[in-house]
Protein backbone atom coordinates (compact mmCIF):
# COMPACT_ATOMS: atom_id res chain seq x y z
CA UNK A 1 0.00 0.00 0.00
CA UNK A 2 1.63 3.30 -1.24
CA UNK A 3 0.49 6.17 0.55
CA UNK A 4 1.47 8.45 -2.41
CA UNK A 5 -0.87 7.42 -5.27
CA UNK A 6 -4.40 7.87 -4.69
CA UNK A 7 -6.42 5.71 -3.32
CA UNK A 8 -10.71 5.66 -3.23
CA UNK A 9 -12.44 6.75 -0.23
CA UNK A 10 -16.37 6.87 -0.33
CA UNK A 11 -18.41 9.20 1.71
CA UNK A 12 -19.75 7.43 4.42
CA UNK A 13 -21.61 10.32 6.21
CA UNK A 14 -21.40 14.21 6.12
CA UNK A 15 -22.45 16.40 9.20
CA UNK A 16 -22.80 19.98 9.91
CA UNK A 17 -21.55 20.74 13.45
CA UNK A 18 -22.03 24.35 13.45
CA UNK A 19 -21.34 27.86 12.06
CA UNK A 20 -19.72 26.36 8.64
CA UNK A 21 -17.74 23.48 10.44
CA UNK A 22 -18.65 20.08 9.41
CA UNK A 23 -17.50 16.19 10.09
CA UNK A 24 -17.09 14.17 7.07
CA UNK A 25 -16.44 10.22 7.22
CA UNK A 26 -14.53 8.76 4.61
CA UNK A 27 -14.50 5.03 4.85
CA UNK A 28 -13.55 2.43 3.96
CA UNK A 29 -10.27 3.27 2.71
CA UNK A 30 -7.56 0.89 2.94
CA UNK A 31 -4.94 2.94 4.60
CA UNK A 32 -6.15 3.82 7.86
CA UNK A 33 -5.08 2.03 10.13
CA UNK A 34 -1.38 3.93 8.89
CA UNK A 35 -2.60 7.14 9.80
CA UNK A 36 -1.47 9.04 13.20
CA UNK A 37 -2.44 12.43 15.16
CA UNK A 38 -1.21 15.15 13.03
CA UNK A 39 -0.87 13.42 9.89
CA UNK A 40 -3.20 14.80 7.00
CA UNK A 41 -4.52 13.30 3.75
CA UNK A 42 -4.56 14.76 0.48
CA UNK A 43 -8.45 14.82 -0.64
CA UNK A 44 -9.09 15.03 -4.33
CA UNK A 45 -12.29 16.41 -5.22
CA UNK A 46 -14.85 15.10 -7.48
CA UNK A 47 -15.39 16.64 -10.38
CA UNK A 48 -15.98 20.30 -9.78
CA UNK A 49 -13.41 23.46 -10.31
CA UNK A 50 -11.17 23.07 -7.75
CA UNK A 51 -7.91 22.06 -9.69
CA UNK A 52 -5.83 20.95 -6.39
CA UNK A 53 -6.01 18.65 -3.68
CA UNK A 54 -6.96 20.02 -0.28
CA UNK A 55 -4.86 19.07 2.69
CA UNK A 56 -6.93 17.97 5.84
CA UNK A 57 -5.37 17.01 8.85
CA UNK A 58 -7.44 13.69 10.54
CA UNK A 59 -9.53 14.16 13.25
CA UNK A 60 -9.50 10.48 14.17
CA UNK A 61 -10.33 7.09 12.76
CA UNK A 62 -12.21 3.65 13.33
CA UNK A 63 -9.37 0.79 12.25
CA UNK A 64 -12.04 -1.73 12.69
CA UNK A 65 -14.54 0.09 10.09
CA UNK A 66 -12.03 1.17 8.24
CA UNK A 67 -12.96 5.04 8.35
CA UNK A 68 -11.20 8.30 9.14
CA UNK A 69 -12.97 11.56 9.86
CA UNK A 70 -12.02 14.77 8.58
CA UNK A 71 -13.31 18.09 10.39
CA UNK A 72 -13.24 21.29 8.70
CA UNK A 73 -14.73 24.85 7.95
CA UNK A 74 -15.83 26.50 5.03
CA UNK A 75 -12.95 28.90 3.87
CA UNK A 76 -13.06 28.66 -0.14
CA UNK A 77 -14.26 26.58 -3.12
CA UNK A 78 -12.52 23.41 -2.30
CA UNK A 79 -14.28 23.45 1.60
CA UNK A 80 -17.07 24.75 -0.66
CA UNK A 81 -17.32 21.90 -2.30
CA UNK A 82 -17.10 19.11 0.29
CA UNK A 83 -19.53 20.66 2.37
CA UNK A 84 -21.61 19.39 -0.68
CA UNK A 85 -20.49 15.86 -0.68
CA UNK A 86 -23.57 13.20 -0.09
CA UNK A 87 -22.99 9.59 1.05
CA UNK A 88 -22.00 6.81 -1.89
CA UNK A 89 -19.59 10.51 -3.39
CA UNK A 90 -16.07 8.92 -3.88
CA UNK A 91 -13.35 11.21 -3.40
CA UNK A 92 -9.66 9.55 -3.54
CA UNK A 93 -6.88 10.08 -0.93
CA UNK A 94 -2.93 10.47 -1.13
CA UNK A 95 -1.85 9.93 2.54
CA UNK A 96 -1.28 9.51 5.81
CA UNK A 97 0.78 12.35 5.09
CA UNK A 98 3.49 14.26 6.84
CA UNK A 99 5.06 13.70 10.41
CA UNK A 100 2.93 12.91 12.73
CA UNK A 101 2.98 13.89 16.51
CA UNK A 102 5.56 12.61 19.09
CA UNK A 103 4.00 10.86 21.33
CA UNK A 104 4.56 12.34 25.53
CA UNK A 105 6.18 10.04 27.69
CA UNK A 106 3.98 8.33 30.03
CA UNK A 107 5.11 11.14 33.25
CA UNK A 108 4.46 13.80 30.73
CA UNK A 109 0.96 16.31 31.03
CA UNK A 110 0.03 16.95 27.75
CA UNK A 111 -1.32 20.89 27.26
CA UNK A 112 -3.14 20.79 24.02
CA UNK A 113 -4.10 24.24 22.51
CA UNK A 114 -6.07 24.12 19.47
CA UNK A 115 -7.63 27.18 17.75
CA UNK A 116 -10.30 27.62 15.48
CA UNK A 117 -10.04 24.96 12.80
CA UNK A 118 -6.72 23.61 14.16
CA UNK A 119 -8.45 21.79 16.86
CA UNK A 120 -9.37 18.23 14.86
CA UNK A 121 -5.54 17.06 15.33
CA UNK A 122 -5.92 17.50 18.71
CA UNK A 123 -8.88 15.68 19.54
CA UNK A 124 -6.95 13.15 17.30
CA UNK A 125 -3.91 13.23 19.53
CA UNK A 126 -5.74 12.80 22.78
CA UNK A 127 -8.37 9.75 21.96
CA UNK A 128 -5.33 7.86 20.36
CA UNK A 129 -3.22 8.54 23.71
CA UNK A 130 -6.75 7.41 25.77
CA UNK A 131 -6.85 4.50 23.66
CA UNK A 132 -3.38 3.27 24.31
CA UNK A 133 -3.81 3.93 28.40
CA UNK A 134 -2.54 7.58 29.16
CA UNK A 135 -4.52 9.19 31.69
CA UNK A 136 -7.51 11.41 30.46
CA UNK A 137 -7.19 13.48 33.27
CA UNK A 138 -3.06 14.42 32.34
CA UNK A 139 -4.82 16.02 29.30
CA UNK A 140 -5.38 19.81 29.27
CA UNK A 141 -7.62 20.23 26.46
CA UNK A 142 -7.47 24.34 25.63
CA UNK A 143 -10.13 25.09 22.70
CA UNK A 144 -10.51 29.00 21.70
CA UNK A 145 -13.09 30.08 18.96
CA UNK A 146 -14.39 33.68 18.26
CA UNK A 147 -17.55 32.69 19.84
CA UNK A 148 -19.38 29.65 20.82
CA UNK A 149 -20.31 28.15 17.94
CA UNK A 150 -17.11 27.90 16.94
CA UNK A 151 -16.30 25.43 19.93
CA UNK A 152 -17.01 22.21 18.04
CA UNK A 153 -17.73 19.03 19.12
CA UNK A 154 -17.80 19.97 22.75
CA UNK A 155 -20.03 16.65 24.17
CA UNK A 156 -17.12 14.33 22.36
CA UNK A 157 -14.17 16.35 23.64
CA UNK A 158 -15.39 16.49 27.35
CA UNK A 159 -16.78 12.46 27.23
CA UNK A 160 -12.93 11.75 26.42
CA UNK A 161 -12.23 12.97 30.54
CA UNK A 162 -9.90 15.30 29.17
CA UNK A 163 -9.70 18.50 31.27
CA UNK A 164 -11.12 20.32 28.55
CA UNK A 165 -10.77 24.66 28.77
CA UNK A 166 -12.93 26.02 26.22
CA UNK A 167 -12.15 30.37 25.54
CA UNK A 168 -13.99 32.50 23.02
CA UNK A 169 -12.90 36.10 22.09
CA UNK A 170 -16.39 37.21 23.12
CA UNK A 171 -16.70 34.96 26.48
CA UNK A 172 -20.00 33.53 24.61
CA UNK A 173 -18.47 30.03 25.80
CA UNK A 174 -15.93 29.14 27.92
CA UNK A 175 -13.41 31.94 29.41
CA UNK A 176 -13.58 35.09 27.89
CA UNK A 177 -10.14 35.99 25.93
CA UNK A 178 -7.35 34.60 23.87
CA UNK A 179 -6.61 30.59 23.96
CA UNK A 180 -2.81 31.22 24.73
CA UNK A 181 -3.43 34.13 27.44
CA UNK A 182 -5.53 31.07 29.20
CA UNK A 183 -2.76 28.64 28.83
CA UNK A 184 -0.54 31.77 30.19
CA UNK A 185 -2.38 31.87 33.25
CA UNK A 186 -3.20 28.49 34.00
CA UNK A 187 0.33 27.10 33.67
CA UNK A 188 1.03 30.02 35.83
CA UNK A 189 -1.40 28.73 38.56
CA UNK A 190 -0.88 25.07 38.73
CA UNK A 191 2.12 23.30 38.71
CA UNK A 192 1.73 20.96 36.28
CA UNK A 193 3.69 17.58 36.48
CA UNK A 194 6.68 17.87 33.53
CA UNK A 195 4.23 19.71 30.75
CA UNK A 196 4.36 18.98 26.92
CA UNK A 197 2.78 21.28 24.52
CA UNK A 198 1.21 20.78 21.36
CA UNK A 199 -0.58 23.42 19.11
CA UNK A 200 -2.52 23.81 16.41
CA UNK A 201 -4.63 26.82 14.72
CA UNK A 202 -4.15 30.58 12.73
CA UNK A 203 -0.41 31.51 12.73
CA UNK A 204 -1.28 34.00 15.34
CA UNK A 205 -1.73 31.96 17.97
CA UNK A 206 0.69 29.38 16.80
CA UNK A 207 3.04 31.79 17.07
CA UNK A 208 1.96 33.08 20.87
CA UNK A 209 1.91 29.16 21.62
CA UNK A 210 6.01 28.72 20.60
CA UNK A 211 6.67 31.88 22.04
CA UNK A 212 5.10 31.36 25.64
CA UNK A 213 6.75 27.14 25.08
CA UNK A 214 10.14 28.99 24.65
CA UNK A 215 10.07 31.44 27.56
CA UNK A 216 8.66 28.81 29.98
CA UNK A 217 11.06 26.30 28.29
CA UNK A 218 8.57 23.58 28.22
CA UNK A 219 9.00 21.30 25.20
CA UNK A 220 6.44 20.50 22.36
CA UNK A 221 5.64 20.73 18.84
CA UNK A 222 3.40 22.94 16.62
CA UNK A 223 1.53 22.08 13.50
CA UNK A 224 1.48 24.21 10.95
CA UNK A 225 -1.21 24.95 7.67
CA UNK A 226 0.06 25.98 4.31
CA UNK A 227 -1.39 25.87 1.24
CA UNK A 228 -0.13 22.95 -0.68
CA UNK A 229 -0.54 21.85 -4.56
CA UNK A 230 1.45 18.68 -3.59
CA UNK A 231 1.61 17.43 -0.32
CA UNK A 232 4.26 15.35 -1.21
CA UNK A 233 7.16 17.41 -1.63
CA UNK A 234 8.19 18.18 -4.87
CA UNK A 235 6.38 21.41 -5.91
CA UNK A 236 8.07 23.63 -2.89
CA UNK A 237 4.86 25.99 -2.30
CA UNK A 238 4.28 25.13 1.06
CA UNK A 239 7.72 26.04 2.42
CA UNK A 240 8.58 27.91 5.68
CA UNK A 241 11.52 29.39 7.11
CA UNK A 242 13.31 27.87 9.31
CA UNK A 243 15.10 29.48 12.28
CA UNK A 244 17.93 27.78 11.67
CA UNK A 245 17.62 29.39 8.62
CA UNK A 246 16.44 27.50 5.18
CA UNK A 247 13.18 26.62 4.41
CA UNK A 248 11.71 23.52 5.44
CA UNK A 249 8.28 21.78 3.59
CA UNK A 250 5.25 21.64 6.00
CA UNK A 251 4.29 18.67 3.83
CA UNK A 252 7.37 16.59 4.39
CA UNK A 253 9.36 17.75 6.94
CA UNK A 254 5.92 18.82 8.71
CA UNK A 255 3.07 19.76 9.00
CA UNK A 256 4.75 18.61 13.15
CA UNK A 257 7.29 20.97 14.02
CA UNK A 258 9.24 21.20 17.20
CA UNK A 259 8.79 24.47 19.13
CA UNK A 260 11.54 27.36 18.56
CA UNK A 261 11.96 25.30 14.84
CA UNK A 262 10.02 27.29 12.37
CA UNK A 263 10.44 30.98 12.33
CA UNK A 264 6.69 31.77 13.05
CA UNK B 1 1.60 -7.71 -30.00
CA UNK B 2 2.53 -5.40 -27.70
CA UNK B 3 2.89 -1.53 -29.45
CA UNK B 4 6.33 -0.37 -29.21
CA UNK B 5 6.53 2.81 -27.17
CA UNK B 6 10.61 3.71 -27.29
CA UNK B 7 11.60 6.64 -28.68
CA UNK B 8 14.77 7.86 -29.71
CA UNK B 9 16.02 11.61 -28.50
CA UNK B 10 19.43 13.03 -30.55
CA UNK B 11 20.61 9.31 -30.26
CA UNK B 12 19.36 8.68 -26.80
CA UNK B 13 16.82 5.80 -26.52
CA UNK B 14 14.06 6.20 -24.44
CA UNK B 15 12.08 3.43 -22.86
CA UNK B 16 9.18 5.20 -23.39
CA UNK B 17 7.79 9.29 -24.42
CA UNK B 18 7.18 9.67 -20.85
CA UNK B 19 9.11 11.77 -18.93
CA UNK B 20 8.65 14.50 -16.07
CA UNK B 21 9.42 18.11 -15.78
CA UNK B 22 11.42 20.23 -14.36
CA UNK B 23 10.16 21.46 -11.07
CA UNK B 24 7.42 19.41 -10.25
CA UNK B 25 8.98 16.08 -9.34
CA UNK B 26 12.15 17.57 -6.96
CA UNK B 27 15.75 15.16 -8.04
CA UNK B 28 13.39 12.26 -8.28
CA UNK B 29 13.56 11.10 -4.40
CA UNK B 30 10.16 11.86 -3.28
CA UNK B 31 8.52 10.21 -6.90
CA UNK B 32 10.72 7.19 -6.58
CA UNK B 33 8.12 6.51 -3.86
CA UNK B 34 4.87 6.32 -5.94
CA UNK B 35 6.52 4.30 -8.40
CA UNK B 36 9.64 3.21 -9.77
CA UNK B 37 11.40 5.84 -12.10
CA UNK B 38 12.27 2.87 -14.58
CA UNK B 39 8.49 3.17 -15.33
CA UNK B 40 9.74 6.88 -16.54
CA UNK B 41 11.26 7.45 -20.15
CA UNK B 42 13.47 10.12 -18.83
CA UNK B 43 13.39 11.89 -15.25
CA UNK B 44 14.38 15.33 -15.79
CA UNK B 45 15.75 17.29 -12.36
CA UNK B 46 14.46 20.52 -10.89
CA UNK B 47 16.45 23.61 -12.35
CA UNK B 48 20.18 23.39 -10.88
CA UNK B 49 21.86 26.40 -10.40
CA UNK B 50 25.32 26.99 -9.31
CA UNK B 51 24.76 28.16 -5.76
CA UNK B 52 21.92 27.08 -3.80
CA UNK B 53 18.77 29.56 -4.04
CA UNK B 54 16.11 29.09 -1.32
CA UNK B 55 13.68 31.07 -4.26
CA UNK B 56 11.26 33.65 -3.35
CA UNK B 57 9.47 34.12 -0.49
CA UNK B 58 5.85 32.19 0.24
CA UNK B 59 2.91 32.17 -0.89
CA UNK B 60 4.86 31.07 -4.42
CA UNK B 61 1.84 28.83 -5.78
CA UNK B 62 -1.91 29.81 -6.28
CA UNK B 63 -4.57 27.94 -7.90
CA UNK B 64 -6.46 28.92 -11.09
CA UNK B 65 -8.88 27.71 -12.98
CA UNK B 66 -7.41 24.59 -14.47
CA UNK B 67 -4.06 25.17 -13.66
CA UNK B 68 -1.54 27.02 -11.26
CA UNK B 69 0.71 30.06 -11.14
CA UNK B 70 4.08 29.34 -9.73
CA UNK B 71 6.30 31.80 -8.59
CA UNK B 72 9.19 29.20 -6.68
CA UNK B 73 12.38 31.38 -7.59
CA UNK B 74 14.29 28.41 -9.01
CA UNK B 75 14.94 27.37 -5.28
CA UNK B 76 17.64 24.33 -5.61
CA UNK B 77 20.48 22.87 -3.86
CA UNK B 78 23.52 24.02 -6.19
CA UNK B 79 25.24 22.21 -8.12
CA UNK B 80 27.97 20.92 -5.41
CA UNK B 81 24.79 19.33 -3.40
CA UNK B 82 23.49 18.32 -6.53
CA UNK B 83 26.93 16.21 -7.38
CA UNK B 84 27.60 14.99 -3.63
CA UNK B 85 23.90 13.91 -3.03
CA UNK B 86 21.62 13.54 -5.57
CA UNK B 87 23.95 11.97 -8.13
CA UNK B 88 24.58 8.85 -6.18
CA UNK B 89 20.35 8.40 -5.50
CA UNK B 90 20.26 9.05 -9.41
CA UNK B 91 22.98 6.81 -9.93
CA UNK B 92 20.96 3.72 -8.92
CA UNK B 93 17.71 4.47 -11.24
CA UNK B 94 16.95 2.33 -14.05
CA UNK B 95 15.98 5.55 -16.29
CA UNK B 96 16.99 8.06 -18.25
CA UNK B 97 18.28 11.47 -16.16
CA UNK B 98 17.97 14.89 -17.68
CA UNK B 99 19.12 17.42 -15.67
CA UNK B 100 18.01 21.23 -16.08
CA UNK B 101 20.31 23.78 -15.69
CA UNK B 102 19.46 27.76 -15.02
CA UNK B 103 21.33 30.21 -14.56
CA UNK B 104 21.89 34.33 -14.26
CA UNK B 105 24.98 34.77 -16.54
CA UNK B 106 26.75 32.41 -19.88
CA UNK B 107 29.47 32.01 -17.25
CA UNK B 108 27.09 30.15 -15.14
CA UNK B 109 25.73 28.00 -17.39
CA UNK B 110 28.55 27.30 -18.57
CA UNK B 111 30.28 26.39 -15.36
CA UNK B 112 27.37 24.03 -14.48
CA UNK B 113 27.14 22.28 -17.89
CA UNK B 114 31.02 21.76 -17.57
CA UNK B 115 30.70 20.24 -14.05
CA UNK B 116 27.73 18.05 -14.92
CA UNK B 117 29.76 17.06 -18.44
CA UNK B 118 31.78 15.22 -15.99
CA UNK B 119 29.02 12.91 -14.60
CA UNK B 120 28.28 9.91 -16.87
CA UNK B 121 24.87 9.55 -15.45
CA UNK B 122 23.71 12.71 -16.60
CA UNK B 123 22.61 11.30 -19.78
CA UNK B 124 20.99 14.74 -21.37
CA UNK B 125 21.20 18.62 -20.00
CA UNK B 126 17.98 20.18 -20.82
CA UNK B 127 18.86 24.87 -20.69
CA UNK B 128 16.15 26.24 -18.86
CA UNK B 129 16.49 29.95 -20.50
CA UNK B 130 13.05 30.48 -20.10
CA UNK B 131 12.42 30.85 -16.54
CA UNK B 132 9.51 34.42 -16.20
CA UNK B 133 10.01 34.13 -12.37
CA UNK B 134 13.86 35.65 -11.42
CA UNK B 135 14.63 39.12 -12.68
CA UNK B 136 18.19 38.37 -14.18
CA UNK B 137 19.21 35.35 -16.32
CA UNK B 138 17.10 32.90 -17.36
CA UNK B 139 14.25 34.58 -19.48
CA UNK B 140 16.72 36.70 -20.90
CA UNK B 141 17.98 34.57 -22.95
CA UNK B 142 15.13 32.71 -23.74
CA UNK B 143 13.27 35.74 -25.39
CA UNK B 144 16.23 37.12 -27.66
CA UNK B 145 17.73 34.83 -30.29
CA UNK B 146 21.25 35.97 -30.70
CA UNK B 147 21.27 35.52 -26.69
CA UNK B 148 19.45 32.49 -27.25
CA UNK B 149 22.09 31.11 -29.76
CA UNK B 150 25.29 32.12 -28.35
CA UNK B 151 24.28 30.40 -24.81
CA UNK B 152 23.58 27.09 -26.85
CA UNK B 153 26.83 27.09 -28.65
CA UNK B 154 28.83 28.46 -25.46
CA UNK B 155 26.69 25.11 -23.35
CA UNK B 156 27.82 23.38 -26.50
CA UNK B 157 31.27 23.60 -26.28
CA UNK B 158 31.51 21.94 -22.75
CA UNK B 159 28.87 19.94 -22.32
CA UNK B 160 29.46 16.47 -24.59
CA UNK B 161 26.29 14.82 -24.43
CA UNK B 162 23.22 15.52 -26.23
CA UNK B 163 21.75 19.22 -25.56
CA UNK B 164 17.93 20.25 -25.00
CA UNK B 165 16.87 23.82 -25.06
CA UNK B 166 14.02 24.62 -23.25
CA UNK B 167 11.96 27.61 -24.68
CA UNK B 168 9.45 30.22 -23.53
CA UNK B 169 6.22 30.94 -24.75
CA UNK B 170 6.36 34.55 -23.62
CA UNK B 171 7.71 35.59 -27.58
CA UNK B 172 5.77 37.48 -30.32
CA UNK B 173 7.34 34.42 -32.01
CA UNK B 174 8.57 30.98 -31.00
CA UNK B 175 9.34 29.70 -34.25
CA UNK B 176 12.90 32.18 -34.27
CA UNK B 177 13.70 31.11 -31.00
CA UNK B 178 13.75 27.87 -32.36
CA UNK B 179 15.61 28.02 -35.23
CA UNK B 180 17.98 30.41 -33.01
CA UNK B 181 18.45 27.29 -30.67
CA UNK B 182 18.91 25.13 -33.71
CA UNK B 183 21.54 27.10 -35.34
CA UNK B 184 23.57 26.75 -31.35
CA UNK B 185 23.97 23.59 -31.70
CA UNK B 186 20.68 22.42 -29.84
CA UNK B 187 20.31 18.64 -29.90
CA UNK B 188 16.58 18.90 -28.98
CA UNK B 189 14.27 21.66 -28.09
CA UNK B 190 11.40 21.25 -25.23
CA UNK B 191 8.33 23.58 -25.43
CA UNK B 192 6.55 25.42 -23.64
CA UNK B 193 8.15 26.53 -20.38
CA UNK B 194 4.76 28.16 -18.02
CA UNK B 195 3.38 31.62 -19.64
CA UNK B 196 3.36 34.60 -17.27
CA UNK B 197 0.28 35.71 -15.16
CA UNK B 198 -0.84 36.54 -12.00
CA UNK B 199 -3.68 36.56 -9.78
CA UNK B 200 -4.80 39.40 -7.06
CA UNK B 201 -6.89 39.08 -3.88
CA UNK B 202 -9.64 41.19 -3.76
CA UNK B 203 -9.91 41.27 0.03
CA UNK B 204 -6.49 41.88 0.79
CA UNK B 205 -5.89 43.80 -2.92
CA UNK B 206 -2.31 41.94 -2.54
CA UNK B 207 -1.13 39.34 -5.89
CA UNK B 208 -1.54 35.84 -4.70
CA UNK B 209 2.47 35.41 -5.19
CA UNK B 210 4.95 37.32 -3.53
CA UNK B 211 6.80 37.71 -7.00
CA UNK B 212 3.75 39.33 -8.00
CA UNK B 213 3.71 37.58 -11.25
CA UNK B 214 4.11 33.70 -11.74
CA UNK B 215 4.08 31.36 -14.31
CA UNK B 216 0.74 29.44 -15.45
CA UNK B 217 0.73 25.60 -16.34
CA UNK B 218 -1.62 22.78 -15.98
CA UNK B 219 -4.69 21.98 -18.09
CA UNK B 220 -5.18 25.55 -18.86
CA UNK B 221 -2.06 25.79 -21.13
CA UNK B 222 -2.41 22.72 -22.99
CA UNK B 223 -3.93 24.63 -26.04
CA UNK B 224 -1.41 26.74 -26.33
CA UNK B 225 1.59 24.53 -25.62
CA UNK B 226 -0.07 22.40 -28.91
CA UNK B 227 -0.09 25.38 -31.03
CA UNK B 228 3.50 26.18 -30.30
CA UNK B 229 5.29 22.04 -30.73
CA UNK B 230 2.65 23.25 -33.81
CA UNK B 231 4.15 25.75 -35.43
CA UNK B 232 8.13 24.53 -34.14
CA UNK B 233 7.57 21.08 -35.62
CA UNK B 234 7.05 22.63 -38.52
CA UNK B 235 10.68 25.31 -39.13
CA UNK B 236 12.93 22.93 -37.89
CA UNK B 237 14.16 19.22 -37.76
CA UNK B 238 15.41 18.71 -34.27
CA UNK B 239 13.11 16.61 -32.06
CA UNK B 240 10.61 18.05 -30.03
CA UNK B 241 9.19 17.51 -26.66
CA UNK B 242 6.13 18.94 -25.86
CA UNK B 243 4.81 20.04 -22.60
CA UNK B 244 2.12 21.97 -21.14
CA UNK B 245 -0.86 20.86 -19.62
CA UNK B 246 -0.50 17.10 -20.09
CA UNK B 247 -2.36 14.97 -18.00
CA UNK B 248 -3.89 12.08 -19.62
CA UNK B 249 -2.74 9.87 -22.62
CA UNK B 250 -4.95 11.37 -24.91
CA UNK B 251 -3.23 14.20 -24.03
CA UNK B 252 -0.16 12.95 -25.17
CA UNK B 253 -1.43 11.24 -28.60
CA UNK B 254 -2.35 15.20 -29.18
CA UNK B 255 1.42 16.41 -28.34
CA UNK B 256 3.06 13.33 -30.71
CA UNK B 257 0.37 14.13 -33.26
CA UNK B 258 1.41 17.75 -33.99
CA UNK B 259 4.46 16.97 -34.01
CA UNK B 260 6.32 16.02 -30.47
CA UNK B 261 8.94 12.95 -30.16
CA UNK B 262 8.40 12.64 -26.75
CA UNK B 263 6.62 14.82 -23.48
CA UNK B 264 7.26 15.69 -20.25
CA UNK B 265 4.58 15.44 -17.15
CA UNK B 266 4.79 18.40 -15.10
CA UNK B 267 2.15 19.69 -12.92
CA UNK B 268 -0.55 16.84 -13.05
CA UNK B 269 2.02 14.90 -11.28
CA UNK B 270 1.18 17.31 -7.98
CA UNK B 271 -2.72 15.84 -8.64
CA UNK B 272 -2.14 12.65 -9.49
CA UNK B 273 2.01 11.21 -8.22
CA UNK B 274 1.79 7.97 -10.18
CA UNK B 275 0.24 9.72 -13.53
CA UNK B 276 3.10 8.64 -15.89
CA UNK B 277 1.92 4.75 -14.76
CA UNK B 278 -1.16 5.66 -15.79
CA UNK B 279 -0.64 7.85 -19.33
CA UNK B 280 1.92 5.02 -20.45
CA UNK B 281 -0.65 2.02 -19.62
CA UNK B 282 -3.41 4.00 -21.49
CA UNK B 283 -1.17 4.87 -24.54
CA UNK B 284 -0.30 1.39 -24.62
CA UNK B 285 -3.88 0.80 -25.11
CA UNK B 286 -4.46 3.26 -27.62
CA UNK B 287 -2.04 2.32 -29.71
CA UNK B 288 -3.49 -1.58 -29.73
CA UNK B 289 -6.92 -0.01 -30.15
CA UNK B 290 -5.31 1.92 -32.77
CA UNK B 291 -3.28 -1.39 -34.19
CA UNK B 292 -0.34 0.80 -34.34
CA UNK B 293 2.67 -1.43 -33.66
CA UNK B 294 4.89 1.65 -32.52
CA UNK B 295 4.25 5.22 -30.85
CA UNK B 296 6.91 6.59 -33.41
CA UNK B 297 4.01 5.98 -36.11
CA UNK B 298 2.05 9.14 -34.12
CA UNK B 299 4.47 11.97 -34.30
CA UNK B 300 3.78 14.63 -36.86
CA UNK B 301 0.63 12.59 -38.19
CA UNK B 302 -1.71 15.27 -37.78
CA UNK B 303 -4.38 15.08 -40.87
CA UNK B 304 -4.43 19.01 -41.21
CA UNK B 305 -7.32 20.79 -43.06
Amino acid sequence: MNRYTPERAPVVSLRHLSCDYYSLRLGPWNRVAQCRPGQFVHVGLPRCDVYFRRAMSIAGVDVARKELEIIFKIFGKGTKALSRLRKGDVLDLLGPLGVPFQPPRKTETCVLVGGGVGFPPLYFLASWLIERGFDPKRIEFFYGGRTSGEIVERSRIKSLGVRFHPVTDDGSFGAKGLVIEAVETYLAEHALKRPRLYACGPGGMLKAADDLALRLAIPGQVSLEAPMPCGFGVCLGCVVPLRAGGHARVCREGPVFEIGEVLL
Amino acid sequence: MTPNLRVTIAGVELANPIMTASGCCGYGEELAEAFPLSKLGALVTKSITLKPRLGHKPPRTAETASGMLNAIGLANVGIDQFIAEKIPFLEKQKTRVIVNVAGSSAAEYIEVCSRLNDCPRVDMIELNISCPNVDEGGIEFGINPSMTERIVADVRRVFKRPLIAKLTPNVTDITVIARAAEAGGADALSLINTLIGTSIDINTWRPRLTNNRGGLSGPAIKPVALAMVDKVYNCTRLPIIGIGGIATANDVVEFLLVGATAVQIGTALFIEPDAPVKITRDLTAYLKAKKLGSVRELVGKVRKY
